[in-house]
């Protein structure tokens, strides 16, 4: 009986550490992508090498990898903590865990093989697909089955956002990777034309909303009013922009096909919701930035905490830059161009990955029972990341806009002023600059695992026992 | 004086917005004595640069644009500089009370003027239209711009140096917000009509 009185750390641990090690796998695979982009002669003319294979394995790591280990972490964790009780089953949360890393290899062999559907953030082929929906099936079990069996009556706010991720991206996934195989690594998708395209990014969109968003909302609900030692500002608003989040962003996905043969109507629609999901975005991005003001008196002496209400900043910034996006007349310049890369690294780099530093600094100390060791360290990799991706994002507002509008100009005879490659030589000074602000965020992420490294070497990991409820 | 004041400020920044804050400025004294004057160095090199000097793409030839093409572009660019110096001034005042601050609108209006100094000063580059060039300088001057940003808060406002922290943080996420909005509405008026005219 011994075991069933502690929460599951192990499979907490687990996850933690492959955070670590899948953030500075894929963020290398960016950085060697960014090279390239600034000096093509990088692919060294071997396949494997190109832009069109690492690319994927670049996303997949760092969406999945990194993104997803965190998740899994986190979610374990929070809901062990904020149910007291053990998870539903040792034995199924393990198998998510060595089932999700066996995805994970199986995306580092594939990808750079060549084995792809060609769909984007879903480029795995059937058989890896069957694999990821059966563990993710195992891991809404194990996640739902903990809730089901908690000890307190309440449902904390943060496991409502990791509940509604593990649903709608098992529905995302399945839906969009319903295909037809032709062989053991080849398949076609089982919807044709524009309603393939519309099935791509209703799950493309929904990935970064589910996945991306909700998910790591659920980690800001914890950790956030956990290092601020502070309660939430507002429950009630988090109640009521979860529902508002989870009802708006399902419709946003067609602002990824202005101006393709998608019906127009569904155009607007998908333009109007996105405008409208500002506002549940910003219920978010309040409630973090007002729970760690109160914390202002630890916020000079606490780095931790600075990640985090740099991560809350750049949400709000990201969320705001997203809806102005989605305007099509504004679209219509930003689209296929840098400016969108530049978009969503400002959301995955100044949003998810910091949120994750900040958890992981958070969390890897207490699993370990130690303390950081150097919270100089932490400033540090706070500085030169920060640094990084303000690097990153001017780069590519720059060179977005001036590639859109290179794109768009026609003499007055009605020829195009510029060719393609004109354009591409115009990036060429911005391409480096980008490439430059990638390596201060990977070196940022390879500073903060030697930290991490320091702290928990050598240290007997630590089992926490479940409080009995005072009720 | 503004001058003295932009000096010292470069000097010693902690010095300089001592100065500036018991100087006391106006609504009007700080705009007519620094806004006013030192947004015209970017407008201003912005029109030489884009009509003069051109700038070329890969190789090709040099681009310019027509003088009243130009001249309209300085004309916006330069209320909306003042507009944007005016945006944020009246939002410190206004998040102040968040953080128990109760300055004058000339004080907000003084702090956020000042703080601009370096991106003004930095605008005759564009003289020189090559962006990246541009960008390259640009950094640094925002990287100042940023700390005289933080270390002039808590003295202008008269708030500790914690909630200064604070405060700044809340009005950089308002800044990138604005500057967002100002990318779209340029791409919005761009595509609405109002794109330059190229000299051929």
């Amino acid at each position: 009986m011994a075991e069933a009185q502690t929460y599951n750390y192990k499979v907490v641990r687990q996850f933690a550490v492959m955070t670590i090690v899948w953030g500075i796998v894929g963020m290398l695979v960016g950085v060697i992508l960014a090279a390239q982009l600034a000096w093509p002669v990088l692919n060294f003319d071997i396949p494997w090498l190109t832009f069109s294979r690492l690319r994927p394995l670049h996303t997949n790591a760092v969406i999945f990898a990194f993104g997803g280990s965190a998740l899994f972490a986190s979610s374990y964790y929070v809901v062990q903590r904020t149910c007291h009780v053990r998870l539903f089953s040792d034995r199924l949360a393990a198998f998510t865990f060595w089932g999700w890393q066996s995805v994970i290899v199986l995306a580092v062999i594939t990808l750079p093989l060549g084995i792809t559907t060609t769909k984007e953030y879903a480029e795995l082929e059937w058989p890896i697909d069957l694999l990821i929906a059966v563990v993710w099936v195992v891991y809404a079990i194990v996640f739902l089955g903990t809730i089901v069996k908690r000890r307190v009556s309440h449902i904390y706010v943060a496991n409502w956002f990791f509940a509604a991720f593990i649903l709608a991206v098992a529905m995302l996934h399945i839906v969009n990777s319903a295909a037809l195989p032709v062989s053991m690594w080849k398949s076609y998708s089982a919807y044709a034309g524009v309603q393939d395209a519309m099935v791509q990014w209703w799950y493309g969109h929904n990935a970064v909303g589910f996945f991306l968003t909700a998910g790591f909302l659920g980690m800001m609900y914890y950790f956030v009013p956990k290092q601020a030692n502070r309660p939430i500002y507002s429950y009630r608003l988090s109640i009521v922009h979860f529902w508002a989040l989870i009802f708006t962003y399902i419709w946003a996905g067609p602002h990824h096909l202005h101006y393709t043969a998608l019906p127009d109507w569904a155009q607007s629609l998908g333009m109007a919701m996105s405008l409208i999901l500002l506002a549940p975005s910003w219920g978010g991005m309040i409630n973090g930035i007002m729970t760690l003001s109160g914390a202002w008196e630890k916020l000079r002496t606490d780095p931790v905490l600075r990640f985090l209400i740099v991560s809350v900043s750049f949400y709000g910034m990201s969320t705001f830059e997203g809806p102005m996006m989605a305007i099509k007349t504004v679209n219509a310049l930003s689209h296929y161009t840098d400016w969108t890369i530049g978009h969503v690294h400002s959301g995955t780099l100044g949003w998810v990955a910091m949120v994750t530093y900040g958890t992981m600094y958070y969390l890897l100390p207490r699993l370990f029972g130690r303390e950081l060791y150097s919270l100089k360290l932490v400033e540090l990799h706070f500085w030169i990341a920060t640094i990084g991706i303000v690097l990153y994002i001017t780069a590519m507002w720059v060179s977005g806009i001036m590639q859109g509008l290179m794109w768009r100009a026609v003499n007055t005879d009605g020829t195009l002023t510029y060719s393609f490659v004109e354009s591409v030589q115009a990036m060429h000074p911005f391409y480096i600059i980008r490439f430059l602000g990638g390596v201060l965020f990977l070196s940022g992420a390879i500073i903060m695992a030697y930290n991490l490294w320091k702290t928990v070497a050598g240290a007997k990991t630590v089992d926490a026992a479940i409080p009995v409820p005072a009720h | 004086m503004s001058l003295s004041h932009v000096l010292k400020l470069f000097v010693n920044p902690r010095d300089g917005w001592m100065a500036i804050h018991d100087r006391g400025y106006s609504i009007a004294g700080v705009v007519l004595g620094h806004t006013l004057i030192f947004a015209l160095i970017p407008a201003v090199a912005g029109y030489f640069g884009t009509t003069q000097v051109g700038w070329q793409v890969g190789g090709g030839e040099i681009v310019r644009l027509t003088s009243a093409s130009a001249g309209k572009i300085a004309v916006l660019y330069y209320l909306a500089m003042l507009a944007g110096v005016g945006t944020v001034g009246w939002a410190i005042h206004w998040m102040g009370k968040t953080y128990d601050a109760d300055q004058p609108v000339g004080q907000c209006i003084a702090l956020a003027s000042f703080t601009a100094t370096p991106l003004f000063l930095i605008g005759f580059l564009q003289a020189y239209p090559v962006l990246w060039l541009n960008l390259i300088a640009g950094l640094p001057a925002l990287a100042f711009t940023t700390y005289l940003f933080y270390t002039g808060v808590p003295i202008m406002m008269e708030v500790s140096r914690e909630r200064g922290f604070l405060f700044s943080s809340a009005m950089l996420a308002f800044g990138l917000v604005t500057l967002v909005a100002m990318l779209a509405v340029t791409a919005l008026l761009w595509g609405t009509g109002f794109a330059p005219s190229f000299t051929s």
